[in-house]
């Protein structure tokens, strides 16, 4: 999956001789947290976040109007952050999450191969693709099954599924649970989820208490 | 005793879901046969349904929706929207005839006819949307009652109790920005189950804020938690909202023995949920009650279910 589906286009921007506060009524006018500054070529030239507004800006019990009157009015060039880590339209969504995590950035510009800013990725837009990912829009059921590890499995899961015409909202499978073990996270698109539950169990699959694992992450 | 009307209708029957689905209509004749059983019928007022009039339909759903279910329907299209839709060239009717049924349960209510209403109706109503159909349901027929309600009998307030093990997202999103209808809705907690709303936040929106209000039970729970829940959350609420009436959205699958759900209501703890709903009634509500069925799949359980549902509203 590639940036260029999941970030968002039509992004705000400020120019470089901008002052601070025309920048913090941009951020507060759209909700946003972060504003990429490009020269008149709409080059990336720097970025430039609420926070760095905020650590720039006396605070707010100061009581000296003249140098938050100064502090306001100087320019976006000053507090940005020049050459910022930018991404391409053509890297993928998991670029996208190890950069963020890495950096521990809240958004990435996106830049074509030449350097134009042509989109901006942030946390929200990762969490929205995620929720999508997940099927959590769409009416279903979560099954928590856990089978050997071994190859093969998740073939008989879907079988079954298939078996009954239930549609998948989407599968997560997690190798960590237990020893020799792998746990399945069927989410299927469906109410009627009675019939399937007994097939499985009636194939050796076993159905996860969730309420066990709950138990288990507590102390006794 | 308590003048109690019980809505059953030969027509409901003729929704058919084709083989093996788990709403059939030997659902409604399993709650007919358990109250026919415990010798309660001659107790009740039994009346049947009327169609109900187009208007109030579309008071919850867009024309759109309505005439592409219409359309579909006499096509003899048998899936409908989702594949857990199947439907049969009758099912348009029973829809409008539950509907219709409900409001009648209303209007009987309102006049002072019948204190309270068991509906015995298929389809059932509380997953369908404004303009789509969802997990076996077509037309909303609790949030339909609750706008002819509040349009046709000017009541004020009015509070739907919805004990089904799954969210009723339809009836939440038709009264999300409504302070007047306060949705109330005890499920399996939707990270679990369908249809995956209905979690603690939701709690209604703009105006309407504070009027929903969600109550998601983990899987495994049962009796305990429900009991507790009423004491601790329903009962103040429902105290705070005043309601007039209150509409029950009753679904029967959180039974234990019910393979719908992970929930583990035994049939003591169902008779004991719906004892405090009606206490409430009584308390707020100068004992007006509508109880419309909604999911409830396993055929061994349901007759005593229902009677046991009936006896309480008989106040017997």
């Amino acid at each position: 999956m590639f940036i260029s589906k999941v970030m968002t286009k039509n992004v705000v921007t400020i120019d470089k001789d901008a002052d601070i506060s025309t920048a913090q009524e941009k951020l507060s006018k759209h909700g946003i947290r972060h504003l990429p500054v490009v020269n008149e070529n709409d080059l990336l030239i720097g970025i430039v976040t609420d926070r760095d507004i905020r650590s720039a800006l006396p605070s707010s019990q100061s009581t000296d109007k003249d140098s938050i009157a100064k502090i306001a009015s100087s320019k976006v060039e000053e507090i940005m952050t020049r050459s910022p880590i930018s991404i391409s339209p053509l890297d993928t969504i998991q670029d996208a999450l190890l950069l963020l995590q890495k950096n521990r950035f809240g958004a990435l510009p996106v830049v074509d191969d030449q350097g134009k800013l042509i989109g901006i990725i942030s946390t929200r837009d990762l969490l929205r693709e995620f929720i999508e990912v997940l099927g959590l829009n769409d009416p279903g059921t979560l099954l928590c099954l856990l089978v050997e590890d071994k190859i093969g499995q998740m073939k008989k899961i879907v079988d079954a599924v298939s078996e009954e015409k239930i549609s998948f909202g989407s599968i997560l499978v997690s190798r960590y649970w237990e020893e020799g073990k792998r746990a399945v996270f069927p989410y299927l698109l469906t109410q009627n989820i009675g019939p399937l539950k007994t097939k499985l169990k009636n194939m050796g699959c076993s159905l996860l208490d969730p309420m066990d694992w709950y138990r288990d992450s507590h102390p006794k | 005793m308590k003048k109690t009307g019980f809505l059953y209708d030969e027509r409901y029957l003729l929704h058919d879901t084709g083989p093996n689905h788990p709403e059939k209509p030997e659902r409604l004749k399993a709650i007919y046969r358990g109250i026919e059983d415990a010798g309660l019928l001659s107790k009740l007022t039994l009346f049947q349904a009327d169609p109900a009039d187009m208007k109030w339909i579309e008071t919850i759903h867009s024309k759109e929706y309505i005439d592409r279910f219409e359309t579909s329907c006499r096509s003899g299209i048998t899936v409908f929207d989702y594949p857990d839709n199947q439907m049969c060239a009758k099912t348009f009717e029973t829809a409008v005839l539950a509907v219709g049924g409900v409001i009648k349960a209303a209007q009987k209510v309102i006049s002072g006819d019948l204190d309270n209403v068991f509906c015995a109706v298929r389809p059932p109503g509380h997953h369908a949307e404004h303009g789509s159909a969802m997990g076996f349901c077509y037309f909303n027929n609790v949030a339909i009652a609750a706008r002819y309600l509040q349009i046709e009998c000017h009541i004020n307030r009015i509070a739907i109790v919805d004990i089904d093990v799954h969210h009723g997202n339809g009836t939440q999103h038709a009264f999300e920005e409504d302070p007047e209808i306060f949705y109330y809705s005890i499920h399996q907690h939707p990270t679990f189950a369908f249809p995956g709303t209905g979690r603690a936040f939701e709690s209604g929106n703009g105006p309407g804020t504070g009027a929903t209000r969600n109550y998601p039970v983990l899987p495994g729970y049962g009796d305990n938690e429900y009991h507790g829940l009423i004491q601790r959350d329903l009962l103040p609420v429902l105290e705070h909202f005043s309601p007039e009436i209150i509409l029950v959205s009753t679904g029967f699958d959180a039974h234990v023995d019910d393979d719908m759900s992970d929930i583990t209501l035994s049939t003591q703890g169902y008779s004991r949920l719906m004892e405090r709903i009606v206490a409430l009634a009584e308390l707020y509500a100068g004992g007006k009650v509508i109880s419309v069925l909604e999911g409830g799949y396993c055929l061994e359980r349901l007759p005593e279910l229902a009677a046991n549902h009936v006896k309480i509203l008989l106040n017997q």
